[in-house]
């Protein structure tokens, strides 16, 4: 846990893990949004394709100043954005292959940049290829100002424009037909998406970015049906997944901050989907067997409960053998019978008869009177 | 009798095909009027042009004489229900509150008084002990309940609603159609896409008949006529590019027969 101690200690530490949460929280809050009008790709996207925006601010300006390439990347970004709009609006390719397309084209432009500058003799050049996996290391005070400041308006236009950014998600032809500006919204809210990206290329790098706008808006998706709350939620785990990873990667030699943050955030989402009450897979396949279990021990409760219908008593007791041949699958009948007895709708008569308790015979004529066709009563 | 909407010499097309040719169509003031026609007659973008979501290539459109940008407030719409995704994470009250958005204005949240609104309208439509519900957890007659509720808080004085009976089982059928003659009777406007041919003559005023091409529209009574549904379902319709989907021209069996069979696709009623 020395990581843990030098997270309070190191100043160093302590200022990437600042910038870390404060990248973490908007681009898992501005990914809600991107999570839930399924353009999740899209983050994917226009990280990618801020790469050759990075390389060109700093062969045009020469300076490595984070503001400087922040800039090139988001006007990138947006470009590469606005390209993959144009062609699925003017032509007949569908929008995932215009995505996939924009996306490899900037990306590999990025990289023949970035090969140029390398091979440049330059000893300023150093350093621009961390924008490919991220170094949170790298991160310096007036880095993380600049950040925190941008990251502030990103999350300050989601507040301003809560309402009308979550009729844009949920049903924009409707959000048209009241009166917003649908599509100027859709520009902002993507403009932030592109802003809340950028702010991470330096410390989780442009190839998994998108990791940082998808997972935790997944993640938060399954504890909560509350719009606010995911927001929110989503923003909290990104910012958790971002200090983690960084931390990780910081204190411990030199692994790539990205994947780190990438391997926080997922085990987040492995949690999230496994165990969120409601939509986690442990509970709702634990509702399933239940469910399944009580309605093969009805099954047997009314196959007890039609035989004695027959005869004058409810409580009539019958043979084991006769349930076990109304029953389907075979054989469970005995496992069904205990699980009667434990609650006390059944009692055992001798070795092979059992019967209906009264207690047992009222529950039969409740789920008969509730659900009559389910059941095959006399 | 003023016209509620007016639409004149509309064209909509999606790339070379045209969608909507050269529409014609008054809508008087205080009538339930349907928009019937085949599968891609082009009903669904009628609608969606009066709200001005599809650009037309040509045409004009009035409501109460006026443009829809000018008059958008008077203006109801209840999309498909299948246009939204329902696993959006939010509650029926939520959803139904929407309704007030255009008229909260920028940078505010609806308060107290939007949010008793929303509730009665859900109550009009008999979904107030549904409020908190998420949306997710809804059946689809209740999914309708809630879209028409949404569009009932607007207080519109024209409604535009896209298949509100689809999916629905025969009680919800009732209930909204009860509520679409209540908001005749308080002098607003209604025009429904509507599938089931069977019901228009007790449902509707007013009907349009519509395949690309207005085939007819008027008074139920009058234009709701085996001749003027051949047209619209059967025959070629004069009209060259015919959408793809549009049913066989060949004509079998009496009419009535082949028509019930066209439109009538009900859920069965549960208990």
């Amino acid at each position: 846990m020395d990581v843990l101690i030098d997270l309070f200690s190191d100043y160093t530490l302590r200022v990437v893990a600042l910038g870390a949460a404060i990248l973490g929280m908007s681009s898992g809050a501005l990914g809600a949004f991107a999570v839930l009008r399924r353009q999740s790709l899209l983050g994917d996207a226009i990280s990618h394709a801020a790469l050759p925006g990075i390389a060109l601010a700093f062969l045009l300006t020469g300076s490595k100043a984070p503001l400087v390439l922040v800039l090139g990347a988001a006007i990138a970004g947006w470009l590469g954005t606005l390209l993959i709009l144009a062609v699925t609006e003017t032509s007949r390719i569908k929008y995932d292959s215009a995505l996939g397309m924009m996306l490899s084209v900037f990306f590999g432009f990025g990289l023949v940049l970035l090969t140029f500058i390398q091979k440049r003799p330059d000893a300023n050049q150093a350093g621009l290829d961390t924008y490919l996996f991220g170094q949170a290391a790298s991160l310096r005070v007036s880095d993380v100002i600049t950040m925190a400041s941008i990251a502030a308006l990103a999350l300050a236009g989601v507040a301003v424009f809560w309402k009308e950014f979550k009729v844009l998600s949920f049903d924009p032809d409707f959000g048209r037909s009241i009166g917003f500006p649908i599509r100027r919204l859709d520009i902002g809210l993507t403009t932030l998406l592109v802003i809340s990206i950028v702010i991470g290329l330096q410390t989780v790098g442009v190839v998994l970015m998108s990791a940082m706008i998808i997972s935790p808006a997944a993640a938060a998706r399954q504890w909560t049906d509350r719009l606010g709350r995911m927001v929110i939620l989503s923003g909290l785990f990104g910012a958790v997944a971002g200090v983690t990873g960084a931390a990780l990667s910081s204190a411990k030699a030199n692994l790539p901050t990205g994947p780190t943050i990438v391997v926080a955030v997922s085990a987040i989402v492995a949690v999230s989907l496994l165990l969120a009450p409601n939509r986690g897979m442990v509970w709702s396949r634990l509702r399933a067997w239940r469910a399944g279990r009580r309605l093969r021990m009805d099954a047997v409760l009314m196959d007890l409960f039609l035989l004695a219908t027959q005869h004058d008593s409810a409580e009539y007791p019958h043979d084991r053998r006769v349930l076990d041949a109304m029953s389907f699958p075979r054989g469970a009948t005995t496992r069904n019978l205990r699980l009667l007895e434990d609650r006390g709708y059944v009692q055992r008569i001798d070795a092979t008869r059992w019967a209906l308790t009264a207690v047992g015979a009222d529950r039969a004529r409740m789920l008969a009177h509730e659900n009559p066709s389910e059941w095959r009563t006399a | 009798m003023s016209a509620a909407v007016e639409v004149r010499d509309l064209t909509v097309a999606y790339r070379e095909r045209p969608v909507l040719w050269d529409i014609d169509l008054i809508v008087p003031e205080g009538v339930l009027m349907a928009i019937v026609g085949p599968n891609g007659a082009g009903k669904t973008t009628l609608i969606k042009a009066v709200l001005g979501l599809v650009k037309p290539a040509a045409g004009e459109i009035l409501i109460y004489g006026k443009s829809f940008a000018s008059q958008q407030r008077r203006v109801g719409y209840v999309p498909q229900r299948g246009s939204v995704d329902w696993d959006f994470p939010t509650n029926v009250l939520d959803v139904v509150t929407m309704g007030l958005y255009g008229r909260i204005g920028w940078f505010r949240r609806p308060g107290r008084a939007d949010r008793t609104k929303a509730l009665h309208a859900l109550e009009k439509v008999g979904m107030a002990d549904h409020a908190d519900r998420q949306i997710s957890q809804l059946s689809g007659g209740q999914q309708q309940r809630v879209f028409l509720a949404r569009a009932l808080v607007q207080d519109a004085d024209v409604y535009l609603m896209d298949e509100p009976f689809q999916g629905v089982d025969a009680t919800t059928e009732r209930a909204i159609i009860a509520l679409l003659r209540e908001l005749r009777s308080d002098g607003k406007t209604v025009v429904v896409v509507h599938h089931d041919l069977q019901t228009v003559p007790e449902y509707f005023d007013e009907v349009l008949l519509l395949n690309v091409r207005r085939l007819a529209s008027g008074p139920v009574g009058d234009v709701f006529t085996e001749e003027n549904l051949r047209k619209t379902y059967g025959g070629r319709v004069g009209f060259v590019g015919a959408p793809a989907g549009s049913p066989p021209i060949a004509n079998r069996g009496p009419l009535p027969e082949r028509l019930g069979g066209v439109s009538r696709s009900r859920e069965p009623s549960r208990n």
